[in-house]
């Protein structure tokens, strides 16, 4: 659950870097010949909403809307009463209560005189939102991620390499100091100094070597250990591994070791897919046998035509 | 070890028997992955899950991230295929169908695009089984119970946590971070925890903030640690130094709402009546006004695979309670006295009343 510091550091992300992101969504808007175009959010699928208002909601549903030529606005299914705190974390002015995003739409459609709609990745929104919006109440047009979202900006790839950077260290320190006697322990240890540092999420799973990375379920901590530390850092993802024997690999040419790469920029949080686009940030993960066991050894990316640069 | 549970699936089996469904999707993604393991009770890690029950009870799933596949085939016992795209995974999956009717818990949330895979499959769209198989959560298994205990306990824990660690110049957010650490490392598999601190500018709780804790100031917090899938949750208040008149005013008439629930939740109440009673305390005191949507959400909502399950405990909400259901009823809102408080224990549902799963003291606390 997203439940850490949520913020909103201008000196990171400057209000010129979301002003560039606005404008070509207008321009998407006016080549698609949309009144407005339309990111959807929620709890886990944030990414690209915040991309573009820096929102990101701990709970619920929401639609960001970008009327052509304006501001964004956002249809938020959260109570009035958190307003106040959204606006002081996002871009947004304009915060309409909605406990259905797609029935406040319509009515801003029938106030504007709005025909067609934009959405983003359409077929991406929940069933039920996209029965509602596809009722026939406007003309809804797909717009694909790839035109809302652009190659990842010198900013965003700062922002990644600092949560990664804060992930490594971290976890570099507790396998160093070794207190941690089982999986339970060792995942409240890495969550609080985590957070304590400004982490808004974090997801911490374990592997025995014997069995794949998961969730802490109280197994002892050993040499075979290895641990994935995946941190959401105002709204950029890093996913670290690291383990106990210290067994490492090339991340940028792994040979015949087991490679998993995640696209950390996607909508989800990280999602495996065989197609990630050239310019992404990703996160590499490597199995590598040794002893009789697997180990796993990992770390942040960026993406792009030169090949893979570790954040 | 398998980690289906027999209980659910011979209910859900029954279920699809009475409705006429051929198959039955649980679909779980990241958020919403009660709608996967009210089946499966595996954690997945990937960003969706799904499981197929056949009417014949036999259990296959498709999962999207590599990680997720031998957890999730040693808790089913049956076939698990690893898919990165699910649209590939569901086609697989439902290869098969012919023209079955193929029904899908979670079909709301599903991405639509996977709502168009199955009725590719099937020739025809897949029914929404979300509102039956809630029904038929919402009364826990015995094992359900005994979880929930354990999450229970861990909240009053977490709490006691919570109150050691809170001080004057602590910020919000390493308040929560000590709490999180703490019920991480005996054991939550999550925790859902809101927070806020301040005085009568107070009109919510949301997540913390880099605010430092005043003296003087209402700290509020719900607490809802996971404990193998199953959340309980507390809600208490604390001041920082001596609490003022109107805190302990404000208190009082919180501790007799939430009371007022307790004493009235059993089998055969309509819910609503436990919204109610609790508002009645605040109308008594001259409050009446700050029980709507403006200053508040609910006064209490079912507890499960999911930290807020419905029924809402609101007085618009109809629904008979029954034995074995697991509900917080919380009368948090805003007052004028002293902004938004909390308080708030999970009570379990017995044959003549019901009983608090919480052993938190019910006080203002102090720190």
């Amino acid at each position: 659950m997203k439940r850490g510091l949520v913020s909103w550091d201008k000196n990171e992300l400057p209000a010129e870097e979301l002003a560039k992101r606005l404008a070509a969504v207008h321009a998407v808007a006016r080549n698609r010949n949309v009144d407005a175009v339309v990111v959807y959010s929620d709890v886990w699928r944030s990414n690209d909403a915040r991309y573009l208002s820096n929102y990101m909601p701990y709970w619920n549903r929401a639609f960001v809307v970008v009327p052509r030529d304006e501001t964004p606005m956002l249809l938020c299914a959260l109570s009035p009463r958190v307003y106040p705190w959204i606006k002081t974390v996002t871009v947004h002015e304009t915060v309409i209560a909605s406990p259905s995003p797609p029935a406040t739409l319509f009515k801003l459609c029938d106030e504007r005189g709005w025909k067609r709609i934009g959405v983003c990745d359409l077929e991406g929104l929940p069933t039920d939102l996209y029965a509602e919006l596809t009722s026939g109440k406007a003309e809804i047009v797909d717009i694909s991620r790839s035109e809302v979202r652009l190659a990842p900006a010198a900013v965003e790839v700062r922002m990644h390499a600092r949560a990664a950077q804060m992930a490594r260290e971290v976890l570099e320190q507790e396998i160093t100091t070794r207190i941690a006697k089982n999986d339970h322990e060792l995942t409240g240890r890495l969550e609080r100094v985590l957070r304590r540092a400004g982490a808004e999420d974090v997801v911490i799973l374990v592997s025995d070597g014997e069995g794949p990375p998961i969730p802490a379920e109280g197994r002892p901590i050993g040499a075979h250990t290895s641990v994935v530390v995946a941190i959401e850092y105002n709204g950029h993802w890093a996913k670290v591994t690291r383990n106990f024997s210290d067994v490492t690999s090339s991340l940028t040419s792994p040979g015949k070791v087991t490679q998993l790469r995640e696209i950390l920029s996607g909508p989800y949080s990280w999602e495996n897919v065989n197609d990630i686009g050239d310019d992404a940030i990703v996160s590499v993960q490597l199995q590598i046998p040794a002893n009789g066991r697997h180990f796993y050894y990992g770390d942040t990316c960026l993406q792009n035509r030169e090949g893979l640069r570790v954040l | 070890m398998l980690k289906l549970n027999p209980q659910r699936k011979q209910e859900f089996l029954e279920l699809m028997a009475r409705r006429g469904w051929d198959m039955l999707l649980f679909y779980g993604d990241t958020w919403r992955k009660e709608h996967f393991r009210c089946l499966v009770s595996v954690c997945f890690t990937g960003p969706q899950a799904v499981a197929l029950l056949t009417k014949e009870g036999e259990v296959r799933a498709v999962v999207t991230h590599p990680w997720d596949v031998e957890p999730v085939k040693a808790g089913t016992g049956g076939p698990v295929a690893y898919a990165p795209r699910l649209v590939e995974g569901l086609k697989t999956l439902l290869r098969d169908a012919g023209n079955a009717v193929v029904a899908v818990n979670g079909l709301e949330q599903m991405e639509a695009r996977f709502s168009l895979a199955v009725k590719e499959m099937s020739a025809a769209a897949p029914v929404s089984a979300t509102a039956d198989v809630e029904e038929i959560r919402r009364v826990k298994t015995q094992e359900e119970i005994e979880w929930i205990r354990k999450a229970a306990d861990l909240a009053d824990r977490g709490y006691e946590h919570f109150v050691s660690a809170a001080r004057a110049g602590m910020t919000e957010y390493e308040l929560v971070a000590e709490v999180e650490g703490f019920v991480k490392a005996h054991g939550a598999e999550d925790n859902f925890m809101l927070v806020a601190s301040g005085g009568t500018e107070v009109t919510a709780m949301k997540p913390p903030t880099a605010r430092k804790l005043q003296v003087g100031d209402s700290v509020i917090t719900e607490l809802t640690p996971q404990i193998n899938g199953y959340y309980a949750q507390i809600c208490r208040t604390l001041i920082i130094g001596p609490p003022s008149e109107k805190q302990l005013q404000s208190y009082a008439i919180f501790a007799e709402a939430q009371q007022a629930a307790q004493d009235l939740l059993r089998p055969g109440v309509d819910i609503s009546d436990v919204a109610r009673v609790q508002n009645d305390v605040f109308r008594k005191h001259g409050f009446g006004e700050y029980t709507g949507s403006q200053y508040t959400r609910v006064r209490g909502h079912n507890l499960g695979l999911y930290p807020d399950e419905l029924p809402h405990v609101l007085e618009s909400s109809h629904y008979t309670c029954k034995k074995d259901m697991v509900i917080i009823c919380h009368p948090n809102t805003y007052l004028p006295l002293s902004g938004y408080m909390v308080f708030g224990d999970t009570l379990l549902v017995t044959e003549t009343g019901c009983v608090s799963l919480s052993r938190t003291e019910k006080r203002l606390f102090q720190a």
